[in-house]
C-alpha cells in the first residue's frame, strides 16, 4: 500500500500530533506527579502512546516493520505495569 | 496473576522466535529475541515465584534460604552466557580459514522444502544464535541473583 487516501494521510497527521501532545502532558506528571503512583501510571500512560505512536506510522508508512516495533514495546510496557503493581501490592518485585 | 503468566508466556516465546528467525532481512535478530525471551522468564519469576522454575519445571528440591548465586540453575545461565561467546566468536573466526575477512556472512538457498518450499539459511543465525545465548543468559543471571536479594 503505497497511495494513502488525504482523509486518511489527514486523519493520520492530526492523530500524531494530538498522541505526542499527550505524551508531553504525561511527562508533566512523571516530573510533578506528587506521589510515586501517579509516576507509574504516567510513565505507562507514556509508554501506551508510543505504541500508539509506532501504529500510527505503520500506517502512513505503509511498513510492517513499525508493528513489530509497537509488539515489543507493548509486551515490555505490559510486564513493567504488572512489576511495577506487584510492588505496589506485595512490597517486593520477585518472591 | 498466574492465569495471565499461563497465557502470555507463550505468546511472548512465539513471538521472540518469528523475531531470532526474520533476523537476517528484516529488523530483529538475535539480541532482541534474546530480551523477549529474558521478559517471558520475567513474567514466569513474577507469577511463580524464583524458585518455580527448579522445583516446579525441573522437579528439584531447593532449599529455600540457600545463597541464590550458587544455584544450578543460576550456573546453567553462566554456562548459557559462555557457550553463547563461544559461539558468536567461533563463527566470526570461521571465515578466516577461507580466507575472509572477519565476521563475513553468507547464506544458501534452499527450494522445496517441505511446508515452507523456500528456505533462506544464512550464516549470520550462527552469530545470531550466539548473541541470544549471551543476552539471555546474561540477563537471566542478573535477574535471578538481584531478584533473590
Amino acid at each position: 500500500m503505497s497511495e494513502v487516501p488525504v482523509l486518511l494521510e489527514t486523519t493520520l497527521r492530526v492523530a500524531l500530533v494530538i498522541v505526542s501532545a499527550l505524551c508531553v502532558c504525561c511527562s508533566y506528571r512523571v516530573i510533578r506527579g506528587p506521589t510515586d503512583p501517579d509516576r507509574v501510571v504516567a510513565l505507562d500512560a507514556i509508554a501506551t502512546n508510543v505504541v500508539a505512536i509506532a501504529v500510527l506510522f505503520a500506517i502512513q508508512t505503509g511498513r510492517g516493520l513499525f508493528i513489530t516495533v509497537s509488539l515489543v514495546l507493548a509486551i515490555i510496557g505490559f510486564i513493567a505495569t504488572v512489576a511495577v503493581a506487584k510492588f505496589v501490592i506485595d512490597g517486593e518485585v520477585i518472591e | 496473576m498466574r492465569t495471565t503468566a499461563r497465557a502470555v508466556v507463550p505468546i511472548i516465546f512465539v513471538v521472540s522466535a518469528s523475531l531470532f528467525v526474520e533476523g537476517h532481512n528484516l529488523p530483529g535478530g538475535g539480541f532482541i529475541a534474546g530480551v523477549l525471551t529474558t521478559t517471558a522468564f520475567a513474567v514466569l519469576y513474577l507469577a511463580f515465584g524464583l524458585d518455580f522454575l527448579e522445583r516446579g519445571v525441573l522437579g528439584r528440591d531447593v532449599e529455600p534460604g540457600k545463597e541464590p548465586s550458587r544455584d544450578r540453575i543460576v550456573t546453567a545461565y553462566r554456562r548459557l552466557f559462555t557457550i553463547g561467546l563461544v559461539i558468536a566468536v567461533t563463527s566470526g573466526l570461521v571465515p578466516l580459514l577461507f580466507d575472509l575477512p572477519f565476521l563475513t556472512q553468507s547464506y544458501v538457498e534452499l527450494e522445496g522444502v517441505p511446508i515452507y518450499d523456500h528456505v533462506e539459511l544464512a550464516s549470520a543465525l550462527a552469530f545470531d544464535l550466539g548473541v541470544y545465548c549471551v543476552v539471555v543468559g546474561g540477563l537471566l543471571t542478573i535477574l535471578s541473583v538481584v531478584g533473590a536479594e
